[in-house]
């Protein structure tokens, strides 16, 4: 029953011509991204919070331990019991207060993004300024708010000076911490990037590989060479093989990163046959391709994306049809790749141009980044509108080492 | 039946006459490459069956059947892939063939297409006569489209050169001036209601009375007009009758 098959061979037609949507993807995987970056935050707010508190905490308890072991029986009572306790826990408290308000004019003045160098003297003299800061404070408030009496054995200044060294010590290990843990940070975030990168890479690999067939040219072309089977049937068996010839390299395609232009020659070759056979004196092509550049490799589908597109718009949406001219040769050490048809840039696309090519920018698209990918930054695919109603695919591939 | 085969390819032309040549009942009276020729076309062929590919150079299948004057043939779309055009088609009962054709899809798109076929002289795209009320308006908007029997028509209301039509749950614009569209209308059945509107009274419901001697209708489905005293007059002579 052949009439019962032919839905299944359709239909597993129909997977090989398959739909693209990797759009959709990632646009999503960018809203959870900007998700976790705010949920990063928050947890590095809440280490923030821990290690002030925690590490404050734990320095008080330490000097807190060595007071009562060591303190000086001989020293006179103080006014009320806990004095020298209490004193100690505002001390720790200007303490905290002091690196809290430091922390924002570090970020300030960006120092979490500067190097060893420029920084071990900056944290340096900062320790010492805060270290001034907290003395000024801690001995104002005793001497200058409370109206405390001086009772020690040395003098004032002293006291001041060894408060001062003692308090750059501690604001040092406090900046080392906080500048120890913005360095692994950095790091982290350094090798983030690089993933990310690979990662975005990876994905326009991919994007490159997914190149089909597209689904409305191979069912169109399947109706004509039915038709084609009765009137010429010479002509049926060569579109058989171009058809066959095309669906082999679409299942093949994207195995390597750049593939010998005679290849892609051969596709679009292959293609505009095809294409003529349904759009017959609709469709002319004109070749002009420098034998030397046969044998130079250029990325996979570039060629036969510029073709389709210039099929697309040059013939299959204007009824008068028209010549689409592909040329290709060598202009100093670059490799100028054209494909001209007739339309025009600014004309707005017709209903069904829109529907039929909603998918060429976006192939455009890619073939522009894949060539910058590939053969860096002076690699580049340009539409341009020309005198007398044509547009032009221009692109203009380096011919660097790199590229083979 | 005559039938006109429009496709701007012509292997698919021949393609789609060489899988009719089995059904003898249908006759191939012309072939059209696009739409300004199929426009051209039909009111002279007066096909009573169109076979219409969705994607052609110039202007798409659709847009034929929106330029077309009603009463439109029968048609069946033909089309290799295009997922909006499937999608448009789900709307409807309308019938579509996917290129390559498959002989026994053709026979059962024929089958659904004959029984409607009344024998009764027919004249497609040309705007002589009123329509019928189970003639068929051709509406698209966006992706959707919609061939709405004229009795299911409830209002037409102008918007410039354009027409809404509300019908079921719909209210799509149509490209068409309501004047142009109220000439074609059977007044038995529509009647003006005032500059605006145009209402069809089988789906009238109740009437009130309203400000300074004039009328409010109220139609099935939850609509309301306004006619004003002379209008009311007129529709009071009308529903009297």
């Amino acid at each position: 029953m052949p009439a019962t098959s032919s839905p299944d061979t359709l239909s597993f037609l129909e997977k090989l011509a398959g739909a693209r949507s990797t759009v959709v993807r990632s646009h999503v995987g960018m809203d959870t991204a900007s998700n976790t970056e705010a949920r990063l935050k928050r947890a590095k707010e809440r280490l923030y919070v821990m290690c002030q508190a925690g590490g404050w905490t734990f320095f008080l308890t330490l000097q807190m331990v060595f007071i009562t072991l060591f303190r000086d029986k001989t020293l006179a009572k103080t006014a009320f019991p806990l004095e020298l306790e209490l004193s100690l826990i505002r001390v720790f408290a200007e303490g905290l207060l002091i690196t809290h308000y430091a922390r924002i004019y570090l970020a300030r003045w960006g120092w979490k993004d500067l190097g060893w160098k420029p920084l071990v003297p900056r944290v340096i003299l900062a320790a010492m300024a805060m270290s001034a800061v907290w003395t000024t404070v801690g001995y104002g408030i005793d001497f200058g708010v409370l109206r405390l009496e001086y009772g020690g054995k040395f003098p004032l200044w002293v006291l001041c000076l060894s408060s001062l060294v003692n308090g750059t010590l501690v604001m040092v290990g406090w900046l080392c911490i906080y500048f120890f843990y913005h360095l692994f940070e950095r790091l982290n975030r350094l090798q983030m990037e690089q993933l990310r990168l690979a990662a975005s890479v990876k994905e326009a690999e991919l994007r490159a590989l997914k190149w089909q067939l597209n689904p409305h040219f191979l069912f169109n072309s399947l109706n004509s060479l039915r038709a084609l089977i009765d009137e010429d049937a010479p002509r049926a068996r060569e579109a058989v093989t171009r058809l066959a010839n095309m669906l082999r390299y679409s299942l093949q395609s994207g195995q390597q990163e750049t593939v010998p232009f005679e290849e892609e020659l051969k596709l679009a070759e292959d293609y505009l046959a095809l294409e003529q056979i349904r759009h017959e004196n609709r469709l002319r092509v004109r070749w002009e391709i420098a034998p030397e550049v046969r044998l130079l490799q250029i990325p996979p589908m570039l060629l036969q994306t510029l073709v389709e597109n210039a099929v697309k718009y040059g013939i299959s949406t204007r009824r008068e049809g028209g010549e689409i001219v592909i040329s290709a040769r060598f202009e100093g050490a670059t490799l100028n790749l054209r494909v001209t048809n007739p339309g025009d840039l600014s004309a707005p696309a017709s209903a069904s141009a829109a529907r039929a090519g909603s998918s060429t920018g976006v192939g455009l698209r890619n073939a522009s980044e894949r060539l910058k990918l590939l053969f860096g930054p002076e690699a580049r695919l340009t539409l341009l509108a020309q005198p007398a109603g044509f547009v032009t695919a221009d692109v203009v591939i380096p011919l660097n080492p790199a590229a083979k | 039946m005559k039938a006109l085969i429009i496709d701007d390819e012509r292997l698919a032309r021949n393609e789609l006459r060489r899988l009719l040549a089995a059904h003898a009942d249908i006759e191939i009276v012309g072939e059209a490459t696009d739409v300004e020729d199929a426009l051209a076309k039909v009111p002279v062929l007066k096909p009573g069956l169109i076979f219409l590919d969705v994607q052609m150079p110039g202007a798409d299948g659709f847009s034929l059947l929106e330029q077309l004057e009603a009463p439109l043939p029968l048609v069946i779309f033909t089309t290799a892939y295009d997922e909006f055009a499937v999608k448009a088609f789900e709307f409807n009962a309308l019938d579509y063939l996917l290129k390559p054709i498959d002989p026994n899809r053709l026979v059962a798109a024929l089958e659904k297409v004959r029984p409607r076929d009344s024998g009764a002289p027919f004249e497609p795209g040309v705007a002589t006569h009123r329509l019928a009320l189970e003639d068929k308006v051709f509406v698209r908007e966006g992706d959707r489209c919609w061939f709405v029997p004229v009795k299911n028509l409830r209002l037409l209301e102008s918007e410039g050169n354009y027409t809404r039509l509300h019908f079921d749950d719909q209210k799509p614009q149509l490209f068409r001036s309501l004047t142009a569209m109220e000439e074609r209308l059977d007044p038995k059945h529509f009647f003006r209601a005032n500059r605006k509107q145009v209402i069809n009274l089988g789906w009238v419901e109740g009437i009130e009375p309203w400000f300074s001697g004039g009328l409010l209708v109220k139609l099935k489905g939850g609509l309301k007009v306004e006619l004003s005293r002379r209008q009311a007059q007129d529709f009071r002579e009308r529903m009297s009758l």
